[in-house]
């Protein structure tokens, strides 16, 4: 009876598919958006191209060796270079293509400000002072004080 | 304040206009493929890339004094592999009288390109262009390609463009060796 299970449970090992031997630690659909087909500078997602296919199919080959999502981009960084990423990298050179925009950003900002300021001192005030004259001349003034008493 | 403000505007115009220039002076054009099929013999652009069958690079400039056959090449294109087996043949048949053959794979998986290489007998030196980075130079638009270079480094016509016949390349070898 021992002897029964025991070929029972290495024939079941045998025949167990390769897939099932690990649990996958990567999603080809997460994958495939952030990699490109660089003949055709689109996410493998959105493209059907021979060399997509290609890539989808390595991919596969990748997760079913239960490779993780990190080991499986920086394999295809090694290959091709990290122009098959959708995304620029967060370290290295790449790194300038998310600091440009905010640091533009930024100077602009602070640009707009400084111009603000300038731009509101350099007008002065605009303010009447009602303590200073009219601006008419003494004999308008005088004709202006006489037709006002007249309504008096 | 205001002069502060002016110099930044004229410095960022300037910047822009540098980039400007700078992205002008480095484009390609249509390569050498364009000149080379108006009949026109044009010193051929470098080609220094790592070997696929092989370590190290290989370095076009090394090859000065021999006539060279250039094809550009991809594992997933159909008619690279209908070319694929008299490529190899024309590079055993011209073995040994001052022709060299290398093949320049672009824009696809070392595992696949080896595969490649392996099911039609390609043994002679391959590089791998793993962007296609060497195509605009070349004027490389889609594979396969090939180009003849004569003795002199100049890349000579005739530049074909599709499958290439055993016919077509015993041909082009021959004018290489002519000019």
């Amino acid at each position: 009876m021992r002897t029964i299970a025991i070929a029972i449970a290495v024939a079941a090992l045998a025949i167990a598919p390769a897939a099932y031997a690990c649990a996958p630690r990567a999603s080809q659909a997460s994958l495939e958006t952030k990699l490109v087909c660089i003949q055709c500078h689109t996410t493998l997602d959105e493209s059907s191209s021979p060399f997509a296919n290609e890539l989808k199919v390595e991919v596969a080959r990748r997760i079913a060796l239960c490779q993780s999502e990190r080991q499986i981009l920086d394999a295809m960084v090694a290959e091709f270079g990290s122009s098959v990423l959708s995304t620029p990298q967060t370290h290295g050179f790449d790194l300038l293509a998310w600091i440009l925009p905010i640091g533009g950003i930024v100077l602009g900002a602070v640009a707009l400000a400084f111009g603000a300021r300038y731009w509101s001192r350099s007008r002065g005030p605009t303010r009447v002072d009602s303590t200073e004259g009219s601006g008419l001349e003494p004999e308008d003034e005088r004709r202006v004080d006489e037709e006002l008493a007249r309504f008096d | 304040m205001t002069r502060i403000l002016r110099a930044v505007a004229v410095a960022s115009v300037l910047a822009l206009l540098g980039l400007l220039v700078w992205d002008l002076a480095n484009q390609n054009g249509p390569g050498v493929a364009a000149a080379v099929d108006k009949g026109k013999a044009v010193p051929a652009p470098a080609l220094n890339l790592p070997r696929l069958n092989g370590s190290g690079t290989l370095d076009l400039a090394s090859l000065r004094g021999t006539v060279v056959v250039v094809n550009f090449w991809q594992s997933s294109c159909y008619p690279c592999k209908l070319e694929a087996r008299d490529l190899a043949a024309a590079s055993r048949a011209w073995a040994g009288q001052g022709v060299v053959f290398i093949g320049v794979d672009a824009q696809d998986l070392k595992s696949a390109a080896r595969a490649y290489m392996r099911r039609y007998g390609v043994t002679y030196p391959n590089v791998r262009d793993a962007i296609g980075k060497t195509w605009p130079k070349w004027g490389v638009t889609a594979v396969p390609e090939t180009f003849f270079i004569d003795r002199r480094g100049r890349v000579v016509p005739p530049h074909i463009t599709g499958q290439a016949s055993r016919r077509a390349i015993d041909d082009g070898i021959r004018r290489a060796k002519q000019s």
